[in-house]
């Protein structure tokens, strides 16, 4: 667990917390949640951006031994309230703004965990389970909506090892947080595994968009003398395009996951800053499950890495049957850290290929999901939305090139009873949908091209 | 309609809808409040680019010119201001 190795554990803006004093801020805050009737095994949504208040509350609701549930700040009122109704929530550590969105939600929401940490005596933390479920999350389902996805103390705590092991963390590292926490790959690579090997975290301020503050990102890794820093294809791109002058020196890992890392981006970045990026592939239900730790990471930048010890990887041709290297096929999963609803063996979803050396390459995906700058958009959860609509008889969503390599729009085809406009769509979507998944583009077409069994014939939508 | 107007409805019903504010203040502070991420800048850089002609360059992509209302109208008025000069 976490030790007063060294000072300060948290750096976010102009807030450092030391070690002690977060488990302090905590524990109180804890105290405050079990006055408010938070017991053990209840479900806490935690609606907050990156900070010390996701990590105080994170903390504090796994103290109480109830399950955390983390929301992205960026869900509209409609995906807020699926959520905290399909996970039973009863209640919400939110602020201010994620309060607003809540209200009418039935739940209790609790939007000053200041107060509550000013005003509470620190609760004694009880030790878990192993087999407690402690998180709760989301991944895109088959059928539109988000599927849930559950995970115990025991295999949050076995992938953050294996993530500390794997990649050397030890309490002089500093891990440079940019990526959303609510997600698995922020909680799993910045929070946990900075909480179980002692290593700093330094977040960036989630409250300055990255395209305005690129420079002062760059500042605050050189000046945190940064050593961990995994981000997304976007933000690599985005740091790249600031151009070199920072020292980052001390970066000795440096991990993209979330989509593919187009090499133009990679070369982009080492020809800014002489630094790797180094792949990294996991999903929701597994956490981490493969990283590039080559020791020349230039020769084998495409591929995402070799299993972490104790993770197994498998391609399989369509009867389930492991596939030699070389041969594409569909991605299998075993892992101790791994959700247990799909028994032994996870399906990922994911197509690729394993090299002779036991590397593995991404090469596609069986589910459609949309890659837009940074997040993944299912479009079947934006056809959903579309479908409501009292004027559209028929949607199809699709992904179109951005024109930037790796990234894609999003495009609603969709075929009208009567004439309703682009824009309307639109805002539609935009009062249901959180941003990034609301289509830039929208088609009308007299119908959706079928192949003769009916299948919607994608190809002639994009 | 005047610049801070224009700026408060394409944010409202285009940045902000569904979770935000139905009216901005001028000196409201959009980005410590989360109104505009990532995402909406790149909507409101669109949008100065097809509105008011201006290409908004690397440079001038920080936070004094999308802080508030009030910091984009006057980042408006400048850049319409050099323009005028040329």
């Amino acid at each position: 667990m976490l030790s007063a190795t060294r000072s300060p554990s948290l750096v976010c803006g102009d807030e450092r917390i030391g070690r002690d004093e977060l488990w302090e801020r905590a524990g109180r805050l804890a105290g405050g949640l079990a006055a408010a009737g938070v017991g053990p095994g209840d479900h806490v949504a935690l609606l907050l951006p990156n900070g010390p208040g996701f990590v105080v509350g994170f903390l504090a609701i796994a103290q109480l031994r109830a399950v955390a549930l983390p929301l992205s700040p960026q869900y509209k009122r409609a995906e807020i309230a699926f959520h905290l109704r399909d996970c039973g929530v009863r209640t919400v550590l939110t602020d201010p703004a994620g309060a607003a969105l809540c209200s009418g939600a039935g739940v209790q929401v609790i939007a000053d965990a200041d107060a509550l940490i000013a005003e509470s005596p620190p609760l004694e933390p009880e030790p878990r389970g192993p087999d407690e479920k402690v998180l709760l999350a989301y991944s895109s389902g088959s059928t539109g909506l988000p599927k849930r996805v559950g995970r115990t103390n025991r295999q949050l705590r076995w992938e953050a090892d294996s993530v500390v092991a794997a990649m050397g963390l030890t309490p002089d590292d500093t891990i440079f947080c940019s990526i959303p926490m609510f997600h698995a790959y922020g909680l799993g690579c910045c929070l946990l595994a900075a909480i179980r090997s002692g290593a700093s975290l330094v977040i960036a301020d989630p409250g300055q968009p990255l395209p305005l503050v690129r420079e002062r990102i760059l500042e605050l890794i050189e000046r945190e003398r940064v050593t961990v820093l995994p981000s997304v294809p976007f933000a690599f791109r985005a740091l790249a395009e600031a151009g070199g002058g920072a020292d980052l020196s001390a970066v000795r890992l440096c991990f993209s996951a979330g989509n593919a890392l187009p090499r133009s981006t990679h070369d982009a970045f080492a020809a800014a800053f002489g630094v790797p990026i180094r792949q990294l592939y996991g999903l929701t239900e597994t956490g981490t499950v493969t990283v590039n730790l080559d020791e020349d990471p230039w020769a084998t930048a495409a591929s995402v890495g070799r299993p972490l010890p104790g993770i197994g990887v498998d391609v399989l041709d369509r009867m389930g049957e492991p596939l030699e290297p070389g041969r594409i096929g569909d991605i299998a999963i075993r892992s101790p850290g791994m959700t247990r609803r799909h028994g032994d063996c996870f399906p990922s979803g994911d197509r690729g290929r394993l090299d002779e050396a036991g590397r593995l390459f991404l090469t596609g995906r069986s589910k459609r999901l949309i890659d837009v700058s940074g997040d993944k958009v299912d479009p079947i959860e934006v056809e959903d939305a579309l479908a409501v609509h009292p004027r559209v008889r028929e949607v199809v969503v699709v992904g179109v090139p951005s024109g930037v390599d790796g990234e894609e729009l999003v495009k609603a085809v969709v075929v009208a009873d009567e004439r309703c406009g682009e824009r309307e769509l639109i805002r539609f979507c935009r009062e249901r949908l959180a941003n990034y998944k609301v289509p830039q583009l929208v088609e009308f077409r007299d119908e959706i091209p079928r192949s003769s069994l009916g299948k919607v014939l994608l190809k002639y939508l994009v | 309609m005047s610049v801070t107007a224009e700026l408060e409805t394409f944010i409202v019903d285009e940045i902000a809808l569904g979770r935000g504010p139905r009216s901005i203040e001028p000196d409201d502070d959009l980005l410590a409040r989360g109104v505009i991420d990532s995402l909406g800048v790149t909507q409101l850089v669109a949008f100065l680019a097809e509105r008011y002609g201006i290409e908004v360059g690397d440079e001038e992509l920080v936070p004094a010119n999308f802080r508030s209302l009030a910091h984009m109208e006057a980042f408006v008025e400048r850049r319409r201001e050099t323009a005028r000069t040329w």
